[in-house]
C-alpha cells in the first residue's frame, strides 16, 4: 500500500468518529499548551529578570556584604558570626589590587513625606558622587544636579518616589521640601526619626529590581549624614568597582576581598548572580515542564484507551483488510498514522493556544499585577514579562506531542496487526 | 500436465474449542482446475467453511497440504500468505464492505492494498462495477445499497486484482431468492464468459446445481462428488 493511501485511509477512520477524535486531540492540546505556556512564560520571566539585573548590576562591580557563605548569605544579609561590615572598611578594600573605588551603603526601610503624601521608600546612605561614578549610566539626574561635593543637604530621589503613578503627575520637584522618616525601633520608646531638607535631584527612571544597584523607589542621602541619622557605623554592603570586568579579575578580587575580612563577608559579582539565577531557572523550567508532561501523559493514556476501543470496533474491518491481502505492518502503520495525525493536530493547536495563553497571562501580569509592586521597597517597577517561544521549545513540544501519541498507540496498533483474519472476520 | 489452481492433500484441521480438540477437517483431497466452478455443499459443522479458510490462505492446516498454483501454503510466512491473498477473491455471506466507503472506494481498496496508483484503480473500479451492473450506483455507500447490490460490489471487489480464483462463502445466503438468482446468474456469467475459476460454499442444493461440479461434505470429509 502506498504511504499516501495509508494516510488517507487513517484520515477516513478519524473522520468517521469526529467527536471522539476531537476529544482525544483535546487531551494532547491541553498537555502541549501547558508545556508551551509554562516554558515560554518562565523563559520570558528569566529574560526580564536577567535584563533588569544587568541594568542595575554593573558587570565590573562586586557587592560585599557581611556574612560569609556566598549568594544566600550575601543577599539575605544573614551572618551568624556577629561580624559587621563598617563604613570605613572601604579603606581596606581600596588598598587591594584591581580595585578602582568602593562605596559603603547604609540602607533602611523608611518613608518620605512630600506635602500631604507619605510613601514607603528605601533610605540609602551612600557617597553619592562616587556612587554616581560607579553607576554612571543609570544614576543620572533627570532634573537638578547630583552634587560632586558631599554637602549634608544633598537629597537625591528616585523617579518612582516623586512619580508613584508612573504617569507624570509629580508629587514634588527639585528644590521642593521633603521629610525623610525612619522608624527607629532600637530607641526606647521607639520613634520616628525625621530628616528634613530639599530635593537636590530627581533621577531618571532606572527600571529593574535595583538589586545592589540604584533603585527607582529609593532616597539617597550622603553617607556621613546617614551615619548620624541612623546612629550607626555599620553598613549593609560595600559596592566595589574594579578596574576591569574580566571574569578572572572579578573572581580573584572576590577572593581577595573575602580573604581580607577572614571570610566573614560575602562578595557577589553580577556574573555569579546571573549564573546562579540561570541555574535556578533551569530547575524551575524542568519542574514546570515535568508538571505539564503529566498532563501529556494523561493525554497519552487517553489515546491508548481510544485506540483500544477503536481496535475492538474495527476488528471485523481489520479482518476484511487482511483477507483482502493487507499486511500486518500496514495495519500497524494505519493505526500509528492515526495517532500521528492526532498528535500533529494536537501539537499544532496546543503550541498556538499555549502561546496565546502565555501572552494573555503576561498581559494580566504586567497590566494589573504591576500595581502591587509599586509601593514596595524591595521591588521597584512592574514586571513586564514578554513570553519567549524558542524554536527549540516549539520543536520539542511538537515532537513530544507526536511522540506520546505514537508511543501510546504502539500497543493497540501492534495488537491490531497481529489479529488473525479468520477470527477477526468472525468477530461481531 | 498443468498445475491445479487449488489442490488439497490429506488436509486436516483440528481446533481447540476451549480444551476440547475438534476435528474440523479429517483428510480432504480436492483438486480445482482453471476455469472450474465448484460448489461445496454440506450441513453446518461439516467443515466447509474451515476448508474455505484453508484454500483462502486465511488459516493454516494442522496436517496435510494446501497447494495454491503448486505452492504449499504451510511453508509460507504471514507476509507471503497475505501476498497470496491479494490474488484470491473473497466473497462473504455478509458482504463485508467498509461502511464509510462508497461502492467504488470499496472496490478501489483492494487495488490500493496491492499498491496500484489512484488513476489506474479509479478506471478499473469503474469498469468492474460496470461488469457487475452497478455503474449507476458506484458513488453510493453500502448503507444506501440493497443486499443484492452490496454483494455485487463485493464481487467487483473480489475481482479487483485479477484473482487466480474466487472464493465464495454462501454468497446468496443473506439475499432474497429473486435477487439471489440474479447474483447466481452473474457468477455463472463470470465463470462461463470470463473464465473465472470459482469455489463456492453453500448449503442450498438448487444453487449448487448451477455449478459445474459439486462436492458434499460431511463430518470433515468429502462424502461424495457430483459433476453436473
Amino acid at each position: 500500500m502506498k504511504p499516501r493511501d495509508v494516510f488517507s485511509y487513517s484520515l477516513s477512520a478519524i473522520k468517521l468518529r469526529k467527536l471522539r477524535a476531537g476529544l482525544t486531540t483535546l487531551g494532547v492540546v491541553i498537555g502541549i499548551a501547558a508545556i508551551v505556556a509554562l516554558l515560554s512564560i518562565s523563559q520570558g520571566l528569566q529574560n526580564t529578570i536577567t535584563a533588569q539585573l544587568q541594568k542595575g548590576f554593573a558587570t565590573d562591580t562586586i557587592i560585599v556584604s557581611s556574612g560569609g557563605g556566598g549568594f544566600g548569605g550575601g543577599m539575605l544579609g544573614g551572618g551568624n558570626s556577629g561580624f559587621k561590615l563598617l563604613v570605613n572598611d572601604t579603606q581596606t578594600i581600596d588598598s587591594l589590587g584591581n580595585v578602582s573605588t568602593s562605596v559603603a551603603i547604609i540602607q533602611k526601610a523608611g518613608y518620605v513625606r512630600l506635602g500631604e503624601k507619605v510613601e514607603a521608600v528605601t533610605i540609602v546612605g551612600v557617597d553619592i558622587s562616587k556612587y554616581a561614578g560607579i553607576y554612571s549610566n543609570i544614576f543620572v539626574a533627570e532634573s537638578g544636579q547630583i552634587a560632586s561635593n558631599q554637602e549634608n543637604e544633598t537629597i537625591v530621589v528616585g523617579k518612582r518616589v516623586v512619580d508613584p503613578w508612573e504617569n507624570g503627575t509629580m508629587l514634588a520637584n527639585v528644590n521642593d521640601a521633603i521629610d525623610i522618616l525612619w522608624p527607629n525601633a532600637t530607641a526606647r520608646p521607639s520613634k520616628n526619626e525625621t530628616l528634613s531638607g530639599h530635593i537636590t535631584a530627581v533621577l531618571e527612571e532606572i527600571g529593574g529590581f535595583g538589586m545592589g544597584g540604584p533603585s527607582d523607589s529609593a532616597v539617597y542621602i550622603p553617607i556621613s549624614q546617614a551615619q548620624g541619622f541612623f546612629g550607626t557605623d555599620e553598613c549593609d554592603r560595600i559596592i566595589v568597582k574594579l578596574t576591569s570586568d574580566d571574569a578572572v579579575v572579578v573572581d580573584s578580587s572576590s577572593e581577595a576581598i573575602k580573604e581580607a575580612f577572614n571570610d566573614e563577608v560575602s562578595a557577589t559579582s553580577a556574573t555569579a548572580v546571573l549564573s546562579i539565577l540561570s541555574s535556578v531557572f533551569s530547575t524551575i523550567e524542568l519542574f514546570l515542564a515535568g508538571i505539564a508532561a503529566i498532563s501529556l501523559l494523561v493525554a497519552g493514556i487517553g489515546i491508548m484507551n481510544i485506540m483500544i476501543v477503536s481496535l475492538m470496533e474495527r476488528t471485523r474491518e481489520i479482518g476484511i483488510l487482511k483477507a483482502l491481502g493487507m499486511k500486518g505492518r500496514t495495519v500497524l502503520l494505519i493505526f500509528l498514522c492515526e495517532s500521528v495525525i492526532i498528535g500533529l493536530i494536537g501539537g499544532v493547536i496546543g503550541i498556538t493556544s499555549g502561546w496565546v495563553l502565555a501572552n494573555v497571562v503576561a498581559i494580566i501580569f504586567s497590566g494589573g499585577g504591576g500595581m502591587g509592586f509599586r509601593n514596595q521597597t524591595a521591588v521597584s517597577g512592574s514586571i513586564a514579562i514578554t513570553p519567549v517561544l524558542t524554536p527549540t521549545v516549539t520543536m520539542l513540544a511538537l515532537t513530544f506531542g507526536i511522540g506520546v501519541s505514537v508511543i501510546f498507540a504502539l500497543y493497540p496498533a501492534w495488537r491490531a496487526s497481529k489479529l488473525k483474519p479468520v477470527e477477526a472476520l468472525r468477530y461481531e | 500436465m498443468t498445475v491445479s489452481v487449488v489442490e488439497t492433500i490429506h488436509l486436516r484441521k483440528t481446533y481447540m474449542l476451549g480444551k476440547v480438540p475438534v476435528d474440523a477437517l479429517r483428510g480432504v483431497n480436492l483438486k480445482v482446475e482453471k476455469g472450474d466452478f465448484l460448489a461445496i455443499l454440506g450441513p453446518s459443522g461439516s467443515g466447509k467453511s474451515t476448508l474455505l479458510n484453508m484454500i483462502g490462505a486465511l488459516d493454516k492446516p494442522s496436517d496435510g497440504k494446501v497447494l495454491i498454483e503448486g505452492v504449499d501454503v504451510s511453508t509460507l510466512n504471514d507476509d507471503h500468505l497475505t501476498d497470496l491473498r491479494l490474488r484470491i477473491g473473497f466473497v462473504f455471506q455478509f458482504f463485508n464492505l467498509i461502511p464509510r466507503f462508497s461502492a467504488r472506494e470499496n472496490v478501489e481498496l483492494s487495488m490500493s492494498i496491492a499498491g496500484m496508483s489512484k488513476t489506474e484503480r479509479r478506471k478499473q473500479a469503474a469498469g468492474l462495477l460496470e461488469t457487475v451492473g452497478l455503474k449507476e450506483r458506484m458513488n453510493h455507500r453500502p448503507a444506501e445499497l440493497s443486499g443484492g447490490e452490496q454483494q455485487r460490489v463485493a464481487i467487483a471487489r473480489a475481482l479487483a486484482n485479477n484473482p487466480r480464483f474466487l472464493l465464495m462463502d454462501e454468497p446468496t445466503g443473506n439475499i432474497d431468492s429473486k435477487t439471489a438468482s440474479e447474483i447466481m446468474g452473474l457468477i455463472r456469467r463470470l465463470n462461463e464468459e470470463k473464465g473465472v475459476t470459482i469455489i463456492m460454499v453453500t448449503h442450498d442444493q438448487r444453487l449448487a446445481r448451477q455449478a459445474k461440479r459439486m462436492v458434499h461434505m460431511f463430518d470433515g470429509v468429502i462424502a461424495k462428488e457430483i459433476v453436473n
